[in-house]
């Protein structure tokens, strides 16, 4: 299970869940210069940067992933726009070829001599920060659900979608776990869907991350959230292994009250898929000011 | 395919074999083998899928290792590898690339490369092996696997080898990784030259005493060859990625 190669006859989807409540307009505790919607448009739109280039081969992008982008806050749909706003799931290589904006910027990197060199970087945007409305987390599971199961329909074998689920809060609308089990339980001939669901906090409070057990989850949300993720399969282990991340043998997809630092571990984790190597988009430097 | 060539003393019998990943086109395939029978000189090397312009830098990298006449020390292959990097980047100068080319592009490319150059004009055949990332080179005897390298077990192939960058910032931090030895063969050793999967796989059934190379390349022309290496792409039994094989046997000339 979850071992088949994805290819662009069998390929995978993936779908980023988040949420855009109004919660998301806070800012993380200790930074009050950063809103969280903004941080995580960041590292939603570094995550599809980083899928477009590992499926580019010199100048064709080849759809070995498919890929939904859904917010949910005060409506529940597609975070894409323009070009790709007509569909909830995007081949990748439409995804490439659609940004809303491709900014420049420089990027500082080794010049392999022991000094640094300032090299020309290109960052495309194809979400925009949003916060607004309540948080309708039942709702958007339901969508989610709905995605999928059409999906699947055309993709029964290979490697099964992948659910990465962002999140500040409590659902609005009920508790997401039975819906979120109806996700767990859909999948292809090569395993379930996997469902990863990461909860940030504004408040400063002790983080659990990837646990094994509800033991030391603070209350009935968190212990809701953990049984509605998979566990994490062996290539996804070892890609958090590969980032120092310390996961075991029955590892959930969890992470509850995370930093900046545990969202953008999430992310490059939770698309890791075949065992590849994460991409490490984010700077050492930058990494550790935000541990 | 196969060919022969002899010296005073040493019979050369090549035979090589280059599919592509099940589903994909010849002209998707990444491997190359270059080979020259009369410099006894020969390479396989893979391109990094993942990488920009893989295919060409695979190519440029067998061919012109080929056709060079050094490299095989850490230094000539260190200058030789930036000189091919080089002329690599500059083929992609006035190129109109897309932003996620031109990203993948400002990476370089990626390749594994195994080469060795035979003596035969001595009493003795001498190899001389190079190697960097996950292609391998083999040395049987008698059945028996002598040598591999730069890979000695199956469980060590995995999916972020070194590999010979083209980029030159690369270069200190991969240069670590090269494999160089030496060696002689005997009448009716094998060698051979295989990209990754299909180095595992030899190295699988080698462990297991489950293989003898003289028998599976005796017992079977190229078609057969080919169907053989599909099924076992097909049932499971070899990563289905592209392959390439190429087999040298060394074989003493016989007077009179």
């Amino acid at each position: 299970m979850y071992s088949a190669q994805i290819t662009r006859a069998n390929p995978t989807c993936i779908v980023l869940l988040i949420d855009q409540s109004g919660s998301m307009a806070d800012p993380f505790s200790g930074d009050s210069s950063r809103k969280k919607s903004d941080f995580v448009a960041e590292v939603v739109n570094h995550t599809l940067h980083d899928l477009v280039i590992r499926c580019t081969k010199t100048e064709e992008v080849r759809n070995y992933y498919h890929v939904a982008v859904i917010g949910y806050g005060r409506h529940v749909g597609t975070c894409f726009s323009a070009e790709l706003g007509a569909r909830q799931m995007v081949p990748i290589a439409q995804v490439a070829d659609y940004p809303l904006q491709v900014k420049s910027s420089y990027k500082r990197v080794s010049d392999g001599a022991g000094g640094w060199v300032e090299i020309p970087v290109r960052y495309p945007v194809w979400i925009h920060p949003a916060s607004d409305g309540k948080t309708p987390m039942c709702e958007a599971l339901t969508r989610v659900k709905e995605i999928l199961e059409r999906w699947l329909l055309d993709h029964p074998k290979g490697f099964p979608p992948t659910v990465l689920h962002l999140t500040d809060g409590e659902s609005s609308d009920g508790d997401p776990n039975e819906i979120g089990q109806q996700i767990m339980s859909l999948g292809t001939d090569d395993g379930s869907v996997l469902l990863f669901n990461c909860h940030i906090s504004t408040r400063r409070a002790a983080k659990a991350e990837y646990p094994i057990d509800e033991r030391a989850l603070p209350d009935g949300f968190a212990r809701s959230l953990f049984q509605m993720s998979s566990r994490l399969p062996a290539n996804f282990l070892s890609a958090a292994a590969q980032l120092g991340v310390n996961v075991m043998e029955g590892s959930r997809g969890f992470v509850f009250n995370g930093d900046p630092s545990s969202i953008v571990q999430f992310y490059e984790i939770g698309t890791s898929l075949t065992g590849m190597t994460p991409y490490r988009w984010m700077d050492d430097d930058r990494r550790s000011e935000l541990a | 395919m196969s060919s022969v060539k002899q010296s005073a003393i040493w019979n050369l019998e090549t035979r090589h074999l280059l599919l592509p990943k099940l589903g994909h086109e010849a002209s998707e395939c990444e491997d190359f083998i270059a080979f020259d029978t009369q410099t006894g000189r020969f390479a396989v090397t893979d391109g990094a899928t993942e990488a920009f312009d893989a295919r060409n830098w695979a190519r440029r990298l067998a061919q012109h290792w080929v056709e060079n006449e050094s490299a095989l020390t850490p230094e000539e292959f260190r200058e030789w590898v930036a000189a091919e990097g080089r002329e690599l980047h500059e083929s992609w100068s006035g190129l109109s690339l897309s932003w996620y080319s031109e990203e993948k592009a400002r990476t370089g490319s990626f390749a594994a490369l195994a080469g060795i150059e035979l003596n035969l004009e001595s009493d003795s055949a001498l190899w001389k092996a190079i190697a960097l990332g996950d292609t391998c080179f083999l040395h049987y005897r008698d059945g028996n696997l002598l040598k591999s390298l730069p890979v000695s077990r199956s469980e060590s192939f995995n999916s972020a080898p070194v590999l010979v960058a083209s980029d030159a910032s690369m270069h200190e931090a991969s240069m670590g990784s090269v494999v160089i030895d030496s060696g002689s063969c005997n009448d009716g050793d094998i060698l051979l030259l295989l990209s990754d999967a299909m180095a595992c796989w030899f190295l699988e059934r080698s462990e297991r005493n489950d293989l003898d190379p003289n028998c599976l390349f005796k017992t079977k022309g190229d078609e057969e060859l080919k169907q053989f290496f599909n099924d076992e792409r097909l049932a499971g039994r070899m990563r289905n990625d592209d392959l390439a094989m190429l087999r040298i046997e060394i074989a003493q000339r016989r007077v009179g």
